[in-house]
């Protein structure tokens, strides 16, 4: 599974590295960083990916298989 | 210090008490609706539409037109269109980013402490008064490094502008400049001073902040302190008003709060969700524009309502039931955008610590027997939030 964070769409609302901070942080401005740099989603953290897009407002972040 | 005994006198921003209780109930027929046009303005309605408009700034305008709060120059970075409004946004994000406010922590949580200390073995309190009025307006004179001295001064512009106790709009509308010149007296002088001699706070730092290599000007860092004074308090007190009427009216809810505090932050963002208390935002259309198969017209006012957005079934799974655990949130009380709250992280932080203080150290609370919250229109609050436990 992969996870891309679009930072064109990205407007910092935290949901993602709030509830899932394993896979997404926060940069100095408050918008989402990958904590995995090449967007592959470590074993077992899938449901974190979920969480995120699922959760975020402005639909930055898209997972793929 | 703030009116804890007297109710507020009802101005005319205050409608209907069913109808300001329960808004809720109304978002579904004007979902239905698409675009709904009511008294010189259109309200966007549907979760996608609203998150669509919010993302157009070319189409939508955030341009001092769309709202008046006693301001005579455009607020920043509110009233600031792209492309200008990313480069103050790149100013101040860092200011509140997420890294930033966990340094805040422990000093909201003193102050929350010291706040609850007063009344928990009371056995009574009128929340407002004691913990969701003053907190959000000492951590932002904190903030800015003003004097907590200037507390009542500041809840007075802030009220003055917000809800004006007055006879038409007009009037609100006079009133809130008239207090809108001595909020920009106030921060003149203090940005002077300063100049003069600069301290560790916020003012003293935008003093040096610079954008395309010019530094700020004293009225840029007035737009800047207006609005901070604007969007920073009565939204937080709002919030938690409306979290703790919640929370009082349901019990068992409140009990997992006290039980499971890691719950907290996961419930909050479903209050905010359910009573979202920014319930709109305001644009002017930049040209005609097609919504919802409505036609708006350029030049008109146009609020995206925020509120109904936030209970849109087509959106968010059984909308009309508070769910603490809610797998999906997407909701926009903190607006969407461009303009996403630049406060949003420090209100979190400031309503988590509250409820977590909150529920540590009171049992089980109530409203007072005979009384009903009232809640406001216009930002959703409640005026009066007296509540009771039993002690020891
Ligand atoms: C729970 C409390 C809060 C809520 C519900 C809230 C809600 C909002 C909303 C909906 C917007 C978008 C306005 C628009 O799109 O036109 C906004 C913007 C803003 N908020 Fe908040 N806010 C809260 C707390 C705060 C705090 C504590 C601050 C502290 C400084 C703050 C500062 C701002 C600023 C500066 C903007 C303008 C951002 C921009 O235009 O780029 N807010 N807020
Ligand atoms: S939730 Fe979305 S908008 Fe917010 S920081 Fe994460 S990716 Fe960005």
């Amino acid at each position: 599974m992969r996870v891309s964070v679009d930072a064109a769409l990205c407007t910092g609302h935290g949901r993602c590295y709030a509830l899932a901070p394993q896979l997404f942080a926060p940069d100095d401005f408050g918008h989402c960083a990958l904590v995995v740099g090449d967007g592959v989603v470590p074993n077992g953290l899938e449901e974190q990916a979920r969480v995120g897009r699922d959760n975020c407002p402005e639909h930055a972040i898209t997972i793929s298989d | 210090m703030t009116n804890a005994e007297s109710v507020p006198e009802l101005g005319w921003t205050n409608v209907d008490p069913e109808m300001s209780a329960r808004p809720q109930q109304f978002y579904p027929m004007m979902r239905d609706m698409g675009v709904v046009e009511a008294e010189e303005m259109m309200l966007i309605t549907r979760h996608e539409d609203v998150v669509w408009a919010l993302r157009h700034p070319d189409l939508f305008s955030s341009g001092s037109d769309a709202i008046d709060i006693g301001n005579i120059r455009p607020l920043i970075p509110l009233q600031i269109d792209p492309p200008d409004h990313v480069k103050f946004r790149r100013l101040l994000d860092p200011l509140f980013a997420p890294r930033e406010m966990e340094k805040l922590e422990a000093d909201v949580r003193a102050l929350v402490v010291e706040l609850i200390d007063e009344f928990a073995e009371a056995g009574e309190c009128e929340f407002n008064g004691a913990v969701a009025i003053p907190l959000p307006c000492t951590v932002f004179l904190r903030l800015l490094g003003l004097p907590l001295a200037d507390l009542d001064l500041f809840l007075r512009f802030k009220d003055e502008i917000i809800r004006p106790v007055a006879a038409t709009p007009a009037e609100g509308r006079a009133m809130a400049r008239k207090t809108g010149a001595e909020i920009y007296a106030y921060f003149e002088t203090v940005i002077a001073e300063r100049r003069r001699k600069p301290q560790d706070d916020m003012l003293s730092g935008f003093l040096s902040a610079e954008i395309d290599g010019e530094v700020l000007t004293t009225e840029d860092i007035m737009d800047i302190a207006y609005l901070f004074l604007l969007a920073g308090l009565d939204t937080v007190t709002a919030s938690l008003g409306c979290a703790v009427a919640y929370l009082a009216a349901h019990p068992e809810r409140q009990q997992a709060l006290r039980d499971e505090p890691s719950l907290i932050p996961a419930a909050i963002e479903e209050l905010l969700r359910w009573e979202t208390p920014v319930p709109g935002v305001v644009r002017v259309a930049t040209q005609d524009v097609e919504v919802a198969g409505s036609m708006i017209p350029a030049g008109a006012t146009v609020t995206c309502l925020l509120a109904s957005a936030n209970t849109d079934g087509a959106e968010f799974a059984d909308p009309e039931s508070v769910d603490f655990a809610r797998a999906a949130n997407r909701h926009l009380a903190f607006g969407a955008g461009v303009h996403r709250c630049l406060g949003s992280h420090l209100a979190r932080l400031e309503m988590r610590v509250a409820l977590e203080e909150l529920h540590a150290r009171v049992p089980q609370y109530e409203v007072e027997a005979g009384k009903t919250p009232i809640y406001t229109m216009g930002i959703r609050g409640v005026e009066y939030l007296p509540l009771v436990w039993s002690v020891s």
